[in-house]
């Protein structure tokens, strides 16, 4: 400051702001951006533990090459001659590429617009902001997802993705888009997302095979191809495995109502449910299962890993691990359900389970087999439907007593 | 008359006044392209899609796509912006007497006219490195425009409060540590804005945190200086409490924006802590996000502009002390240098 008020006529400020910018530009540099999709090193990596890290990026990179030539780049996506149509190939150009509209004034590059940031340029749940959300962006690359109306190890439905686009996901950083509908120009965007989703998910769990083949030494030249093939399909017979939920009678009267929360509470106490096991005797979520979940068992426990040994884990960081964490059982008091918050979809999370995560699927009582039947699994949606207090956010009302009073009286 | 009224105009004063708050509500609107990254709404420039960029149909650009009135509006604005600070010159180059001065307003419309290509080329070149200098540069600008209407302004010119002749010891010393610290915020904060799909999480994460730690930074400077400011040795300098009084104003609202703006992007990670945040579902390109992420950005601005007000006002005061001390009179050192060559080389000494 002594050479600033020594020398009033030099003009410092735009010299400094000079500096600024060139250090700027040689900070990040000023190339073009080449964009492409990162090899799936992490999952050569849990595969082949005692291979180098070069072979290790080797037999990734070669993965990479084999299924680019089936999809393309993020920015030129394309679908594998031969394969069954799984994805609408013009929305999936529309959702990719880099964001921007053109002469035409058609918008392209949805994916980079508002997922890539979390999800990543592969859908790998590894994009610049993931490391710092909890929970962690999904990886789509297993093929996995949780809020869906399949059973466990099938696909979701289109349906599905849009629901979770269109709504969002309370409690996390999955945005709701729904309102992009509200507005001519973007009400095909959400379509298109789904698209983009479904595509990146089937190129990932291609790759992932793929990738498996080279390392158990099983590759030959019709392999990828094959397992495109495999992938489409399981996804275009989604439709087929979805579950529509019964209509769930609201008991009529206040007693009716009391009577199907109790039994409700009953079975969510039992052994049989073990539902407060995970989320707490009062479903507040302090229950005492230390679960992990499937993507993260994937590359740790299934490697041989354990995921609480950081001595362990802390060597597949530099193929793109984050930090192991507990999958922890939703509060399910707060009324923050991802799932949905109608009966329909507590129904559908409690018959189907939530895909990837410890939330199983119900044991039904059906062909003799012990579990809980259709009327008791009506009673435990009340139970929950009424300790969310998705009513009201608290205020509802079961004989004359909110759900504060009626868990106070019942514990 | 004042010797200082001869040199100096009141209509620069009044034009850089203009401009920059003309300018403030273009760094809004940069800050909404970039949120809505609407940067490639028009694939073309100068022109937009084709037409004179002040011919484009009005009807299109207001009842078209989001994007594209955000991306035209702000062209539009900057254009007019520029035209400002041509009139600017032209005032300074008639009326102003201090050839620096007048200097600085050439360098500001060059600042703008730089400006406005960055942000063309980044179109041109589709180059999401640009759009990051572009945003980081904005505000720059915009504190260049501040600095003419600080360096104009009466206040200035006369200093009439420094009476004492004292010196402001470390306040000048924390405000321009602050100044440079609020640069430095601006282009983490730019790079996590314009972050680029490539970066590594762990390279996201470390700004994050370095974000975090000059914030902290930043705040412990604006306090230091509140206290300085109103201890006993400066307690005659209230002048200092002015810009002192906007940074603790400013840096309350931009902390807030700042939580504000974590969570509108990315929800909290600690939603045991409330209902509320365990209910809260992130809208995206929700009109609310979309405000306070760009409102983070835009106050950020403003802090910058304080600091620097805080910095004019503090090395004015020690120069006029030096000056005073040597020649016992309150004048610009300026015209004090060009009226009485010996007495100001002796008083900057």
């Amino acid at each position: 400051m002594v050479f600033i008020s020594r020398y009033p006529d030099i003009p410092k400020f735009p010299v400094a702001c000079g500096i600024a910018v060139l250090s700027l530009v040689g900070f990040n540099g000023c190339a073009p951006l080449e964009i492409a999709f990162r090899a799936n090193e992490l999952h050569v990596a849990s595969l082949s533990q005692d291979s180098s890290g070069q072979q290790i990026s080797e037999s990734a990179l070669r993965g990479q090459k084999l299924v680019e030539e089936l999809f393309g780049t993020p920015d030129f996506p394309k679908w594998p001659d031969g394969v069954g149509p799984a994805v609408d190939m013009d929305k999936v150009s529309r959702a990719a590429g880099p964001v921007g509209r053109n002469e035409s004034k058609i918008e392209r590059g949805l994916y980079r617009k508002h997922c890539v940031q979390c999800h990543g340029t592969a859908g790998d749940g590894l994009g610049p902001a993931s490391a710092l959300l909890a929970p962690y962006p999904r990886d789509f690359r297993r093929g996995s997802f949780k809020f869906k109306s399949t059973p466990t190890g099938k696909k979701p439905t289109h349906a599905d993705l849009v629901r979770t686009l269109e709504n969002g996901l309370p409690g996390t950083a999955m945005p709701a888009f729904g309102t992009l509908k509200l507005s001519p120009e973007f009400e095909q965007d959400v379509d298109a997302l789904a698209h983009y989703v479904r595509f990146l998910s089937i190129r990932g769990e291609v790759e992932r095979k793929v990738i498996s083949a080279i390392v158990h030494d099983e590759l030959d030249g019709d392999t990828p191809i094959q397992m495109a093939t495999l992938v489409a399909a399981n996804w275009i017979a989604a439709d087929s495995h979805a579950l529509q939920p019964p209509t769930i009678n609201i008991p009529g009267s206040d007693q009716e109502r009391t009577a199907s929360i109790e039994r409700g509470k009953s079975i969510f106490l039992s052994e049989l449910t073990a539902c407060s096991k995970c989320h707490g005797t009062a479903g507040d979520g302090k229950g005492t299962s230390q679960d992990f979940d499937e993507w993260t068992k994937d590359w740790t426990i299934r490697a041989g890993i354990d995921p609480a040994k950081k001595a362990e884990w802390k060597a597949m960081k530099k193929y793109g691990a984050l930090k192991p964490v507990i999958d922890s059982a939703r509060n399910l008091t707060f009324g923050a359900l991802r799932g949905g918050t109608t009966r329909e979809d507590i129904y559908r999370r409690i018959v189907l389970g939530i895909e990837g995560s410890p939330m199983p699927a119900i044991a039904r009582k059906e062909n003799g087999n012990p579990g809980v039947t259709e009327e008791g699994i009506h009673d435990l949606v009340e139970y929950i439907y009424f300790i969310s207090g998705l009513e009201s956010h608290g205020g509802s009302q079961v004989n004359g007593m909110s759900k504060g009073e009626y868990h106070a009286s019942n514990h | 008359m004042h010797p200082t009224t001869e040199a100096t105009s009141k209509w620069v004063y009044l034009w850089a006044r203009l401009v920059t708050v003309l300018t403030f509500p273009l760094i809004w609107l940069g800050g909404l392209v970039t949120t809505h990254d609407a940067g490639m709404a028009v694939p073309d420039w100068p022109g937009t899609f084709g037409y004179n960029l002040f011919l484009y149909p009005i009807s299109t650009w207001l009842f078209g796509p989001f994007d594209l009135f955000v991306e035209h509006g702000h062209r539009l604005l900057a254009s007019v912006v520029g035209l400002f600070a041509i009139g600017l010159c032209v005032i300074a180059y008639r009326t102003e007497g201090r050839r620096w001065v007048v200097a600085t307003c050439f360098a500001f419309l060059a600042a703008i006219i730089a400006q406005g290509v960055l942000g063309g080329v980044r179109v041109l070149f589709d180059a999401r490195t640009l759009a990051m200098i572009h945003g980081c540069s904005g505000p720059m600008v915009f504190a260049l425009g501040g600095f003419i209407a600080m360096v104009s302004s009466p206040r200035w010119q006369f200093a009439t409060s420094n009476r004492t002749g004292r010196k402001v010891g470390a306040i000048g010393f924390v405000a321009i540590l602050l100044f440079l610290l609020s640069i430095a915020q601006l282009f983490v904060g730019a790079h996590l804005r314009h972050s680029l799909p490539t970066w590594l999480p762990i390279f996201f994460m470390s700004l994050v945190h370095t974000h975090l730690l000059m914030a902290t930074l930043i705040l412990v400077a604006i306090l230091a200086l509140a206290y300085l400011v109103r201890s006993p040795s400066n307690r005659v300098s209230t002048e200092l409490r002015s810009p002192s009084n906007a940074l603790i104003a400013i840096v309350v609202v931009q902390v807030l924006l700042g939580f504000a703006t974590w969570i509108a992007n990315y929800a909290t990670p600690w939603i045991e802590l409330t209902p509320w945040l365990a209910r809260y579902t992130v809208q995206g390109k929700g009109y609310w996000e979309s405000m306070i992420v760009t409102g983070h950005q835009a106050t950020g601005s403003l802090l910058i502009l304080a600091s620097l007000w805080m910095v004019c006002r503090a090395y004015r005061k020690n120069a006029l002390a030096e000056t005073s001390q040597a020649s016992n009179l309150k004048l610009d050192p300026y015209v004090q240098r060009k009226h009485q060559p010996e007495a100001v080389s002796v008083g900057i000494e």
